[in-house]
């Protein structure tokens, strides 16, 4: 959850789902570290970062939860979710199963009931466009149809990883408290989130 | 024998052994208590207690020796009936079973047979095998049926019998164990050999055709594509009762279905009989069985290791699955006996591969033990205060590690953490790149505490190979962990642990060289001495002299049983190569197997010569010792380095172990 320490500062809880080897822990990497490796080891459990971003209404920490994508790891989701203010679903744009995996995820943020939660859909690895099995259509459509907000990144170019955590961090900052005017974003996604509730239940 | 006599090096005792410049020491009394007054090259092998291991000569590999000894220990038994088998296989057999390969078969194409409900649609399996083969195999189906005079009714000549008889082929059956060796027909002089708890003759039968066909997919198949697999000397593999492959060390395991149900059938077929199989010996291939519930674990190798080792190493690689998944993962077997486990296990092949490569270098999975890294008493200490004070918060282990070596490490009240639990917990880390991403937070298991539930564990690098782990039972302590370890990491700054950790690294702890001189004659400072010929016999050694440590002494690993802790003396010249080392280690490997021997061990005393080393084991209650020297080593001098060994390592057991707060083994 969000929370105001002062009256710009604001520290949140992110996390990140998704299949195995869709590219989490890239993303992450990227966005904290500026690193990318081809090759990138399964995380095991949950990799916990932090980094800290400043917008100009206020500073974000993020608590950055990098879960792993395994199936064992799946039951115990919730313990790394739980409070979070904000959820990056992550799906690999070469693989119809990481998107399939992707939806299911967001159901299960959807049942669990946050309303406040902000919800982002990646569409990772779009440098490999050659490969592609899942349209940027495909995902638009059910970002839209679903209330969350889509980019398509990729952790390997960096293309749309700041601008992913950017874009969180602005709805954060819209979302919290001490909350500014100006709240074009963040009324739309207040009512696409109703409306998902209405869709979903 | 206790680590007190063992101290007191400057005995005053009389030593009977005809050494010159003897003091008496607790190892040669040993010695000399079983009569080994010592010609400096005789070649057998001598041992206090009568068993196989005795037989082994100079020129014999200690594998053999082994190996007699299993067999001699099993004839001694109880023994109710002796039968003899002897199969005769073709090439021609040989090739009809090709198609079975793991290679050749798809996963898709295998699947319904490993399906198949349970042990039926594995004796399909064999029939199959069986079927496939020429009429001379149904023959010798046939033959060992009438060994085991019953099914008259398709009962051949007798001529295989005799023949079987002539050869010398040995086929034992008494109480519930079995083990029959087969001559393969095709590789001259090798035998098949089975050990398992089956006590239906007709099972063993069906058994053996079985194993026959599990054995000859490894050793004899002659498809080109899966010849690389075929040549790796040792294979792991996990497969479910239903026959579904799980993990396999080498080759892709969806492409092992066929295999998988194999060993599937056959373990299951004698399962089912309520009865065991443990091991085949075909040639110099041992297949070692290991079942836990629905999981079935198998190990192929050609290494010549004991069988207790490779069982161990069974049991560790379970420990190593539980540890990621625990045992509520049988659960999923009750619901759904074909379940498939290998996507829970998904991106943990680098956990195993590095575990089973730690077979080959790290005496802990052997040992049971756990080794510390050599640290001032204070700085250790300093290291375990503040663990201390983190484990009063309310976490359950605090353990502080440099890649395999502890250097700290406490647990909550009553809790207590098994040496082999650390040894998986330590590789289940250090083998995950991911973990040295960031800081983590995950639930692992430790078989030994509570093989059922999942512990949380919080895992941080200090440095490139210091890493603290944090357990906890709480799901939501992450925070808290992670508090605790900025104050850990903190002090460990400020008191210069972790710059201490990097020199140890670098400085290595034991090195043989080092051994003190003999307390006795130089009296006062011990200062080390590298190489520095002692006795007269060095001269007769010279091109070893500077090689090594005194007294021809190459390596020693000290085991206390109390700490729970070995300490391992650094490879030095001449064990200088990882091929030198790995052959130390299994020649270790098999002293300990021998030492410890429930048939016929335990024993407290093993000196053993071949053309690679003296190997020398001292076992007493609280401490084992094992030993490496020259081979040309003189006898009376090993034995008293030994001790000088021994003493050194009480002179600085503050540094080498971990004293006090050990929650082990209370």
């Amino acid at each position: 959850m969000a929370r105001t320490t002062g009256n710009k500062n604001i520290q949140a809880k992110l996390v990140l789902l998704g299949d195995m080897g869709t590219g989490k822990t890239s993303l992450v990497l990227r966005f904290v570290k500026g690193q990318f490796f081809d090759y990138q080891e399964s995380t095991i459990g949950a990799a916990f970062f932090t980094q800290v971003l400043s917008l100009n209404e206020a500073t974000i920490k993020f608590d950055i939860w990098d879960t792993a994508g395994q199936e064992r790891y799946h039951s115990l989701a919730p313990m790394y979710y739980r409070g979070a203010a904000a959820a990056v679903v992550v799906y690999d744009i070469t693989s119809m199963e990481s998107f399939e995996r992707a939806k299911k995820w967001v159901q299960e943020l959807q049942r669990q009931g946050n309303p406040n939660l902000i919800m982002f859909l990646a569409a990772n690895k779009a440098d490999l466009e050659e490969k592609r099995k899942v349209g940027v259509e495909d995902g638009e459509q059910y970002a839209k149809e679903n209330g969350l907000v889509f980019l398509e990144t990729s952790a390997k170019t960096a293309q749309n990883v700041n601008e992913l955590f950017y874009e969180i961090a602005k709805r954060l900052a819209k979302a919290s408290p001490s909350r500014q005017t100006g709240m074009k974003l963040h009324s739309r996604s207040q009512e696409s989130g109703r409306r998902l509730f209405c869709c979903s239940g | 024998m206790s680590s007190d006599s063992s101290s007191t090096s400057g005995g005053e005792f009389t030593n009977p052994n005809p050494s010159p410049n003897s003091t008496s020491k607790p190892l040669e009394d040993q010695f000399a208590s079983a009569a080994l007054t010592e010609p400096d090259n005789e070649p057998p092998e001598i041992q206090e207690s009568p068993n196989g291991v005795a037989n082994g000569s100079v020129g014999e590999n200690s594998h053999g020796e082994i190996e007699s000894n299993e067999r001699e220990g099993a004839v001694g038994s109880n023994l109710e009936a002796r039968q003899s088998v002897r199969w005769r296989r073709t090439n021609s057999e040989v090739e009809v079973e090709a198609p079975s390969s793991p290679s050749s078969s798809g996963y898709a194409g295998e699947r319904g047979s490993s399906s198949g409900s349970g042990s039926s649609g594995g004796f399909d399996m064999i029939g199959g095998g069986i079927g496939g083969g020429d009429d001379e195999e149904i023959q010798e189906v046939s033959n060992v049926d009438s060994i085991q005079d019953s099914q008259a009714s398709w009962m051949p000549g007798k001529r295989h019998v005799d023949e079987a008889k002539e050869r010398g082929q040995r086929g034992i059956y008494y109480g519930n164990i079995v083990m029959i060796e087969v001559g393969v027909g095709n590789r001259d002089g090798e035998g098949f050999q089975c050990s398992t708890t089956i006590s239906d003759p007709v099972m063993v039968v069906v058994v053996l055709v079985a194993l026959v066909v599990a054995v000859t997919m490894v050793t004899e198949l002659v498809d080109d594509a899966s010849l690389s697999w075929r040549k790796r000397k040792k294979h792991f593999f996990i497969l479910s009762n239903s026959g579904k492959p799980i993990y396999s060390r080498y080759g892709d395991e969806h492409k092992l279905a066929g295999f998988s149900a194999t060993l599937q059938a056959i373990i299951s077929f004698v399962e089912n009989g309520g009865d065991r199989v443990k091991l085949v010996r075909a040639g110099n291939h041992q297949v070692v069985f290991l079942v836990k519930g629905p999981i079935y674990l198998v190990c192929i190798s050609c290494t010549e290791e004991p069988y207790e080792s490779l069982r161990g190493q069974l049991e560790l690689i379970y420990g190593q699955m539980l540890l990621i998944l625990t045992k509520s993962v049988n659960r999923c077997f009750e619901k759904n006996p074909k379940f498939d486990m290998t996507p829970l296990l998904g991106g943990t092949d680098v956990v195993f591969s590095s575990l089973i490569h730690s077979f080959s270098w790290n005496p802990a999975t052997f040992l049971h033990a756990y080794t510390c890294l050599p640290l001032a008493y204070a700085t250790r200490q300093a290291a375990g205060a503040i663990l201390q004070d983190v484990a009063d918060s309310g976490v359950l282990f605090a353990i502080l590690m440099c890649k395999h070596k502890v250097i700290s490490l406490v647990g909550a009240q009553k809790a207590s953490l098994h040496p082999d639990d650390m040894l998986l917990l330590a590789n289940f880390v250090m083998s995950s790149e991911s973990f040295r991403t960031s800081e983590s937070f995950s639930p692992i298991c430790l078989p030994r505490y509570n093989p059922m539930a999942f512990l949380y564990a919080y895992v941080h690098y200090l440095d490139v190979d210091t890493y603290l782990m944090l357990l906890t039972t709480s799901s939501d302590a992450f925070y808290h962990l992670k508090d605790c370890r900025i104050r850990i990491e903190m002090v460990l700054l400020r008191s210069n642990v972790l710059s201490e950790v990097q020199r140890s690294m670098l400085d290595g702890g034991m090195h043989v060289e080092d051994l003190p001189t003999d307390p006795l004659p130089r009296s006062g400072t011990l200062s080390p001495h590298l190489g520095q010929p002692r006795d007269s016999h060095e001269s007769l050694r010279e091109p070893f002299v500077g090689i090594g440590g005194p007294a021809g002494l190459w390596h020693f690993m000290y085991r206390s049983i109390f700490l729970d802790q070995y300490v391992s003396s650094e490879f030095s010249p001449p064990i200088n190569s990882p091929r030198k080392q790995k052959r130390l280690y299994r020649a270790y490997q098999n002293l300990y197997a021998s030492m410890h021997d429930k048939g016929i061990g335990p024993h407290k005393t093993q000196f053993r010569r071949d053309e690679n080393y003296v190997l020398l084991c001292w076992v007493t209650q609280d401490f084992e010792l094992y030993a490496a020297f020259d081979p040309l080593a003189d006898k009376a001098v090993a034995i008293k380095t030994c001790n000088r060994v021994c003493q050194w390592v009480k002179d600085v057991e503050n540094e080498i172990f971990l004293l006090g707060a050990s929650p082990f083994s209370w």
